[in-house]
């Protein structure tokens, strides 16, 4: 162990970390209001629909493949269908059609979990159906989807490591340029790691934060 | 760009072989992690506080880190401690470390969502803690360990796909070295995607079936 090596590694480290977080923070901003609408939307739509079998079918293969066919799929037949993307962009879309997939599921889920009587309630005070979901309905939910949106962002940043693959130059792929250059595999993983785990273990602090403050933020009682 | 069905069916024996070996792997991750979890996550709660903090501390920073990480880490520190696995083995290793940290977590909610009164009672017949814990918690425990612990024995599998940076020949690596080779791209994808939702699909079923036996 050499700490000064270790030290200069840690600040070597900092500018890739910084596309990890731009990766992750920018999948994330792309693909919440998309899965979690259409998380939403899927509440909405009869089991028979089209719609709903074309969503689960996504949510089955997003849930049912490893990421990293799904950063080929992303990196291999984008460009055999003509479209040229830059890799950080190419990396930001596997990212936001895997997280999507998630949270769809996590949208649902919330949605599904207000209890029906808020539904009975709004119907009977004479609301028709969107109204209700929209001003009743989603408001109750959103509290119930911070927690699991945040968790999906700590999945985002250790599945941009993935993207490594791809040669795109994030934490993963730096620290094992260091690795090969160096051959010195402790220190480097261990600083890769200590930026990983800062990184996710900052923002599950800020997400219970968040998350107490909304739940206590008083308004609508917990509805079960 | 139509889609070549005889290239989809000449990749095929290749990647059904690979396939073989991502299950080999998975199923003995699992197994071992399965079986390390529950003593691991016990030791969280009684051991000796030295146990509890490494066991916690290890737990933490192996959630807090891509799976990714671990492999090489795994890969790198094996052959330095003097234990030379192959690829296979050292995949094997690094699964089971990831499969099993999530695992410990799964078993110790669920152990501590039981009512109080379980361990309560027991202690006021005597049991010893530790027996408490295995024999009294953890199986009424199973019913709520089964569904996500199944939810995450399912990344597992899909994790193997990372091993195909440390050459293990699973579907990834296969896949991704026959796309090099054979230039088809489509079918191969397909195919790849196609054989880890049957995997995936198929830990599921059994343990759906599993959960339908432990609520009777």
């Amino acid at each position: 162990m050499d700490p000064v090596f270790m030290l200069d590694v840690l600040a070597r480290l900092l500018p890739p970390l910084g596309l990890t977080m731009a990766l992750s923070l920018v999948a994330l901003v792309l693909a919440t209001p998309l899965g979690l609408g259409l998380g939403t939307l899927r509440t909405m739509l009869p089991d028979r629909h089209w719609g709903s079998w074309l969503l689960d079918a996504y949510v089955f293969f997003v849930r049912g493949t490893p990421i990293l066919i799904q950063i080929f799929a992303v990196y291999f037949l984008l460009p055999a269908a003509g479209i040229r993307l830059p890799l950080f962009w190419m990396g930001v879309l596997a990212l936001v059609f895997n997280s999507a997939g998630y949270q769809i599921e996590i949208g649902r889920a919330a949605i599904n979990s207000v209890a029906t009587a808020q539904w009975e309630a709004a119907t009977a005070l004479g609301f028709g159906r969107r109204q209700t979901l929209i001003d009743f309905i989603v408001p109750q939910a959103v509290r119930r989807m911070v927690g699991p949106v945040m968790n999906e962002l700590s999945q985002l940043i250790k599945a941009s490591s993935v993207l490594s693959i791809i040669t795109l130059y994030e934490l993963h792929k730096a620290s094992e340029a260091i690795i090969s250059a160096s051959f010195r595999f402790v220190e480097v993983l261990i600083v890769e790691g200590f930026w990983y785990f800062s990184f996710v273990y900052a923002l599950s602090l800020g997400a219970q934060l968040v998350e107490g403050r909304l739940s206590s933020a008083g308004g609508l009682a917990e509805s079960r | 760009m139509s889609f070549d069905w005889k290239a989809f069916f000449e990749v095929m024996p290749q990647l059904l072989r690979a396939a073989v070996v991502t299950v080999e792997v998975s199923v003995l991750s699992l197994a071992f992690a399965c079986l390390v979890a529950p003593p691991l996550a016990i030791a969280r709660m009684i051991g000796p506080w030295p146990v509890r903090v490494l066991v916690g501390a290890l737990v933490e920073v192996v959630r807090g880190i891509p799976p990714l990480v671990v492999i090489a880490f795994v890969y790198f520190a094996l052959p330095a401690i003097g234990l030379v696995f192959d690829g296979f083995w050292t995949g094997v290793t690094a699964l089971t470390v990831v499969g099993a940290v999530y695992a410990v977590e799964i078993v110790r909610s669920s152990i501590e969502s039981l009512g109080r009164g379980q361990r309560e009672a027991a202690l006021a017949l005597g049991f010893p803690l530790w027996r408490t814990y295995l024999e009294l918690l953890l199986p009424q425990a199973m019913k709520r360990i089964l569904p996500p612990l199944t939810n995450e024995l399912a990344n597992v599998i899909k994790a193997s796909a990372l091993l195909s940076v440390i050459s293990v020949h699973e579907i990834s690596q296969v896949g991704h070295s026959l796309i090099f080779e054979t230039f088809v791209v489509v079918e191969i994808i397909i195919q790849m995607a196609i054989l880890y939702l049957i995997i995936v699909g198929c830990l599921t079923v059994l343990s759906r079936a599993l959960e339908r036996r432990l609520a009777h």
